[in-house]
């Protein structure tokens, strides 16, 4: 029926005459589709945590010389982490694309005297800077630029 | 009643003097197809189970009385039309909130944060009345007009994870009503509210997840609000540095 949340939430200053049924969350509170879409931008959160152990793994493969550093790079190359990072492509478009969706609301009317430019500007400048950031890392992986 | 169809009500009831935890009823009632959520809550209230407690006064999605879950969603009931649900339809108090009885939760908790953002004009010196009135252009009016379309029915926080978690979270609707209070021209207490945004319950508490502007019924927008008054605080406090506060702080 029901799933009990922090039974201090929303609870007043000084404790009420009556007795009161602690606060809850349905059973299925998750179920809700606008529920489901924040609870896969919070679960992105977990491929950036495998991100950072395989960075650790990969500086720890430096230090311990070339054999070590040979495993690694085969290892990258194997299908199951191809597949997770293709994953965390993914969570990175997700990530991305929520956040510049939200973006612009966040901006106050006025900072001082000036105003933010329109929210289809603001995204379109988002979405500009995110095309152009890719576009630099290729060239440089690509051994376009040094 | 000609077009009569019935429904099952799954309703949650809880009475402090009996209850350990709240349980539920079922009704099984005659409807009508231009009926909203209230209206069968109401005909339950007055035609089968006069015990029932629920709150309600407008009708018209002004007062926010009525707000409550409807199969799990946050909802202002006389807005929402019973023809949107199936056979069965669940009504259950908000969410995060304590319950006095039935489909009745309080609301002091709220209140007291709701004092504290001071959702009030605040001047450093009242205008002499001959003075004339505090003039406000389009514009001044236009930069908080939407949140101050609040009728505090307090669905947001029902919807908030935030809240959920973390008790000392002043909410959305405290914190956009705050947050309107700061844009308005008239108003010199911003750096009083800043002060208690970045306290206790700070605003940075928000994790952006968006949900009370998804399900607030007069598109308020509280999480714009609040994502809006975390930079604006942050300036304030950096403009402490180089500008004295009022009284030389």
């Amino acid at each position: 029926m029901s799933r009990p949340v922090n039974p201090r939430a929303m609870a007043p200053a000084r404790a009420g005459r009556t007795r009161t049924a602690a606060p809850s969350v349905p059973d299925r509170f998750w179920s809700a589709p606008r529920m489901r879409r924040y609870l896969l931008f919070d679960a992105t959160g977990i491929t950036y945590l495998l991100v950072g152990l395989s960075i650790l793994r990969v500086v720890w493969a430096l230090g311990s010389g070339p054999e070590a550093w040979q495993t690694v790079l085969r290892q990258f190359r194997s299908p199951a982490y191809l597949a997770f990072h293709a994953l965390v492509l993914l969570s990175v478009v997700y990530v991305g694309v929520r956040f510049f969706g939200l973006f612009p609301k966040a901006q106050p009317p006025k900072i001082g005297p000036a105003s933010p430019p329109p929210g289809p500007v603001l995204t379109a400048m988002l979405y500009a800077a995110w095309a152009g950031a890719t576009l630099v890392l290729v060239l440089v992986l690509g051994g376009v630029l040094p | 009643m000609s077009d009569v169809q019935k429904k099952k009500f799954v309703v949650t009831r809880f009475d402090p003097d009996k209850d350990e935890v709240p349980k539920t009823q079922e009704y099984t009632i005659p409807v009508r197809p231009d009926w909203k959520v209230l209206d069968a809550l109401n005909y339950i209230k007055d035609e089968v189970d006069g015990t029932i407690s629920h709150r309600w006064s407008c009708r018209m999605a002004v007062c926010g009385s009525c707000g409550m879950l409807v199969n799990g969603e946050p909802k202002l009931t006389c807005s929402t039309p019973l023809d949107e649900y199936g056979d069965e339809v669940h009504v259950a108090p908000l969410s995060n909130f304590p319950v006095i009885r039935d489909l009745v939760v309080d609301l002091e908790g709220f209140l007291d944060k709701f004092k504290s953002v001071k959702p009030w004009i605040v001047r450093a010196k009242e205008k002499a009345v001959e003075e004339g009135p505090c003039r406000q252009t389009p514009e001044e009016l236009h930069a908080f007009k939407q949140f101050s379309m609040c009728i505090n029915c307090m669905l947001c926080y029902a919807a908030c994870p935030v809240v959920a978690n973390v008790p000392e979270f002043l909410g959305p609707a405290a914190i956009a009503l705050g947050h309107r209070y700061n844009l308005d021209s008239r108003d010199e207490g911003a750096a009083e509210r800043n002060e208690v945004f970045r306290g206790e319950g700070t605003v940075y508490e928000c994790s952006y997840a968006n949900e009370c502007s998804e399900v607030c019924p007069k598109n308020v927008d509280p999480a714009a609000a609040i994502n809006q008054a975390k930079l604006l605080a942050v300036l304030d406090w950096m403009k402490s540095f180089v500008t004295p506060r009022r009284g030389g702080e």
